[in-house]
């Protein structure tokens, strides 16, 4: 088979460190093409809280993590602010937390260089007035909230801009090798239905947590550990700012403010595949209650739904002893590894990065372009730390912002989404770029991420998608958007949001007479692997270090 | 306060169960959280549109094959029928016509392009749109967010019937740049507005027999809107049911408000009931917020009319337990929330059907049968053994529950309004 494409380097995945990777080569000067098997963003790189780190969370037992932080935390504003909420955070103490780890703390961010302020409890509640008043002393750290398919966005259109290519819904298949060395990635071309090869020089596996399945396509081992992260959806922000508990990394001790929302994080646990996102009722509950400990009214609140993404943990082979199946995972990498597959395996042109979190997507990047060039033989430096992103002249987001630009315009009867104030301006210019998938106009646009969960934008915005488009079947589409936002809702629905399920099946099922016709689903459509709430051992955690303190720790992920 | 009957909830069966039993010369007063399913329904009667996933060409037949604990077995064929014959004339006394039997079901149009099986259509969205009923023009109107002339049209393609898509433009007024379904019906009732309407609807249906159009066409003035309309556009209007608030439900809610007014009925609105007082096992009282305190009206009877999960009537809770709002009624839970609602969205959801069990004088029982209250009924969506969503039964689940508590509650023969 003669070659679609020819191209210097394939970049395996479409999260954030696979895009990082992408301008990274831009950049330099270097012809790429990134293949990505959804759409950008929909593996963990949208299935995180969005916390941009200061380091504070590792700042007591991982200072090179913490450090790493707080310097991509300065870049990142810099190169990226409209993709940041600059909202800052606190590490408040409740009563029974030890007050020697509180000490520890600010010595911690001290030698990792981040900056804390100790407030009083009263001026704690000041600045969130929702706090418990049981808060006895918070520490003021520079934490913000990061929109990732922004960053993925932006990173993604300046790479493009550069010459480089995006493939979404091109899954890899195969690899063709000559040798010691690979010539070509075969992809699977979703929408032709077909398969294409793409002749390489150079393969980069920036799959996050999948990266295991493309070593496995390629003849190399690569142990990933798959750490599923829980997080709960509240109905509201509740907080200005991020709150976290002043305490040794556990479940549930972090609300992050995003958009329209609050996100409370997270359990980690060790599950046998990334693609187990499956989230059981117990891990809602302990998420909301522990967090209600900061903030009261959390406990009383509606949920809105619960999500798990996968962080892409690594295993190294020659973890000293105790690393045995299943068991002592506290060996686990704590921060990112690029992988010479030419040194380890004897793969002459490929590269892996593994473990990393979001915040330090652009490090990691650095690190394995830096690895890449030199052997390449390019010798344009890294340039992605100074050269900011297209969109970074808005300067930071602010929340308020959008709800402003509509009652400035008095553009009310344009909204599609209410509860996100997406225009019909936004949908059809993203229809008119090929987003013909509400869910991917949901990622693109946040369409149906508020308090009615798509009840009212889900039908306008198909209806939009008809007006555009004479082709296809608009039925279908709806039934998939509406299938996979329900995914998940086992575990969140009571009370208020029980209500609203079941006035939205009304509308659908009751007026629109639309039943399930059991299409598949796009996950079952691309053969992942069913899940069911309760899957996964509780008990099996991803080692106490890593428990919540690689809750940002969620890189990229891609497909395989 | 004090009253014969506390009715609670005014939906669709609350609001029948009100007019009955004041028709049937009982002094009445509602109390109601807010709207019901007049405002999130279809706009039509559905009596059975669905069993067991196929469609009901038959819906009195079918009702009789219903399980014995059905709210419509329980009220019984009698009641249903009188139910529906009472509902046709009080509803065309209203100026709101409908057509059908309920001896077959008919298709009510969609925003969506289906055609949902119902019993009795208002008129406006009578006239039939089948394959082989000629070209159909799905008309919006410019600017109108709740529909799309061409996800109709196409879904109505689908289904056979020769459809295109077109936009109508509104005249210039007040609301240009923002409005919703009830702002466009409200200008609708105008006539300035229906004859500056007129022309550029019949020029994009031009061509066609028969025009669809979103359920907009007048809310305060019964169906005359939609009339003088259609003969002004010289072609028949079908009105599509399309997402709440139903333009259709507020006709019908505006008819019983009416009617109620016209009874001397009083009513208590955006005041929920929140407990009830008792005297042994007989409920003596119910308690509803008020503006700074808590109201007590005295009363015989009590018709709970609250509606299911849905409906605000119970509370689906955390773990997995159900609570009857009112009256603390006990209603069957589940052993954890995840058996709450099934794996698919548009499949079923167990608790859409979770509700309160009664006796067939539609009293609430305990577990063992025995009733719970003798002076409370439950009428209506509160009711189990039933789904309304799934099955299309709402409208005639509350018309022939409503009937039987009139009945019960007055035995002699319920004058013709």
């Amino acid at each position: 088979v003669t070659p679609a494409l020819e191209t210097d380097v394939v970049v395996v995945g479409g999260g954030v460190t696979g895009v990082a990777v992408l301008r990274d080569l831009a950049l330099r000067g270097v012809r790429a093409v990134l293949v990505e098997r959804f759409d950008l963003g929909t593996g963990t790189s949208g299935r995180w809280h969005g916390l941009l780190h200061s380091g504070a969370r590792y700042a007591v037992r991982d200072q090179e993590s913490a450090r790493e932080c707080i310097e991509e935390n300065t870049v990142l504003r810099r190169i990226a602010p409209h993709t940041i909420e600059d909202i800052g955070g606190l590490f408040v103490l409740l009563p029974g937390d030890d007050e020697d780890y509180a000490g520890r703390f600010v010595e911690g961010c001290k030698a990792s260089g981040i900056t804390t302020e100790e407030l009083s409890a009263a001026e704690a509640r000041r600045r969130e007035p929702l706090l418990s008043p049981d808060v006895k002393l918070a520490f003021a750290v520079p934490d913000g909230g990061i929109d990732s398919w922004g960053l993925l966005r932006s990173m993604a259109a300046d790479a493009q801009a550069r010459g480089c290519r995006v493939l979404v819904r091109h899954p890899m298949v195969g690899v063709e090798r000559d040798g010691d060395r690979i010539t070509a990635v075969r992809v699977h071309d979703q929408v032709a239905g077909e398969d294409r090869l793409i002749g390489c020089q150079w393969v980069v596996n920036a799959a996050g947590a999948w990266a295991g399945e493309i070593g496995r396509m390629a003849g190399v081992p690569i142990r990933m550990i798959a750490g599923k992260g829980v997080m709960v959806v509240m109905a509201s922000r509740y907080v200005r700012g991020v709150v976290n508990a002043c305490r040794k990394p556990a479940d549930g001790d972090i609300i992050v403010p995003q958009h329209e929302v609050a996100i409370l994080g997270t359990t980690s646990v060790q599950v046998d595949s990334p693609d187990d996102i499956a989230v059981a009722p117990a891990d809602v509950d302990r998420m909301v209650d522990m967090c209600a400990q900061m903030v009261p009214s959390i406990g009383s609140g509606r949920v809105l739904r619960a999500f798990a993404g996968s962080r892409p943990l690594y295993q190294p082979e020659s973890a000293d002893g105790g690393s045995g199946d299943g068991g002592d995972t506290r060996e686990v990498s704590r921060t990112f590894t690029v992988l010479d597959h030419a040194t380890r395996d004897g793969l002459g042109n490929m590269l892996s990065i593994v473990g990393g979190k979001l915040t330090t997507c652009r490090q990691m990047a650095e690190a394995l372009v830096d690895r890449l060039a030199e052997r390449m033989g390019v010798t344009e430096p890294c340039r992605t730390a100074t050269e900011a992103l297209p969109g970074a002249d808005h300067g930071p987001h602010r929340v308020a912002a959008p709800l402003a630009g509509v009652e400035r315009d008095v553009t009310y009867g344009e909204l599609v989404c209410e509860c996100e104030l997406v225009t019909r301006g936004q949908v059809r210019a993203a229809i008119a770029d090929g987003l013909t998938e509400l869910e991917d106009l949901r990622r693109k646009l946040r369409l149906g991420y508020g308090p009615c969960q798509a009840a009212f934008c889900a039908w306008r915005a198909a209806g939009m998608v008809a007006e555009e488009r004479d082709q296809g079947d608009h039925l279908a589409g709806l039934e998939r958007f509406l299938e996979e936002r329900w995914r998940g809702q086992q575990a969140t629905t009571w009370g208020d949001q029980a209500r609203q399920a079941l006035l939205n099946h009304a509308i659908y099922r009751g007026i629109f007479d639309l039943r399930d016709a059991g299409r598949p689903d796009e996950a079952a459509a691309a053969g992942r692997a069913p899940t069911e709430p309760g899957e996964g051992d509780p008990t099996t955690r991803v080692g106490d270090e890593l428990a919540g303190e690689s809750n940002g720790r969620t890189s990229s992920k891609a497909g395989g | 306060m004090r009253a014969d009957v506390v009715v609670v909830g005014a939906g669709p069966a609350g609001l029948a169960a009100a007019v009955r039993l004041a028709e049937a010369g009982r002094q009445v007063r509602v109390i109601a959280r807010g709207n019901g399913f007049t405002h999130w329904g279809a706009g039509a009667v559905d009596v059975l549109g669905r069993l067991g996933g196929e469609r009901v060409e038959r819906p009195l037949e079918a009702a009789a094959r219903l399980p014995a604990e059905h709210p419509c077995r329980l009220a019984g064929e009698a009641a249903l029928r009188d139910g529906l014959d009472w509902f046709l004339r009080f509803a065309a006394a209203a100026g709101l016509d409908h057509a059908g039997d309920p001896e077959r079901n008919r298709d009510q149009v969609t925003a969506l392009g289906t055609l949902r099986p119902t019993c009795l259509l208002p008129a406006p969205a009578a006239h039939p749109v089948a394959a082989g009923s000629g070209r159909v023009a799905v008309v919006n109107f410019e600017g109108f967010r709740d529909f799309s002339a061409a996800l109709c049209a196409a879904g109505l393609r689908s289904a056979g019937v020769d459809a295109v898509a077109a936009t109508a433009p509104l005249p210039a007024w007040d609301h240009a740049r923002y409005f919703t379904a009830v702002e466009l019906a409200r200008a609708v009732d105008d006539d300035g507005f229906r004859r500056r309407l007129a022309p550029g609807l019949a020029q994009a249906a031009a061509g066609a027999a028969v025009a669809v159009v979103p359920a907009v066409l007048g809310v305060s003035t019964g169906h005359a809107a939609w009339a003088d309309l259609e003969r002004q556009a010289g072609m028949p209007l079908v009105e599509a049911a399309t997402v709440p608030p139903s333009i259709p439900g507020l006709r019908l809610f505006a008819a019983y408000r009416a009617r109620l007014d016209a009874l001397g009925v009083r009513w208590q609105f955006g005041f929920p009931a929140v407990g009830v007082e008792w005297d042994g096992d007989r409920v003596t009282a119910v308690r509803s917020e008020g503006a700074s305190r808590v109201l007590v009206t005295r009363c015989q009877e009590v018709v709970l009319a609250s509606g299911g999960v849905a409906g605000h009537g119970i509370e689906a809770n955390r773990d997995g337990t159900l609570a009857e709002v009112v009256a603390g009624l006990p209603v069957e839970g589940f052993p954890d929330r995840t058996a709450f609602v099934g794996d698919r969205f548009l499949g079923e959801h167990p608790l859409g059907a979770a509700g309160v069990r009664v006796d067939a004088e539609l009293r609430p029982v305990h577990a063992s049968g025995s009733p719970v209250h003798p002076n409370v009924r439950c009428v209506g969506g509160l009711l189990a053994g039933h789904d309304p969503t799934v099955e299309g039964s709402r409208e005639g689940v509350a018309l022939a529950t409503a009937t039987r508590v009139a009945e019960l509650l007055a035995p002699a023969p319920t004058p013709v309004s």
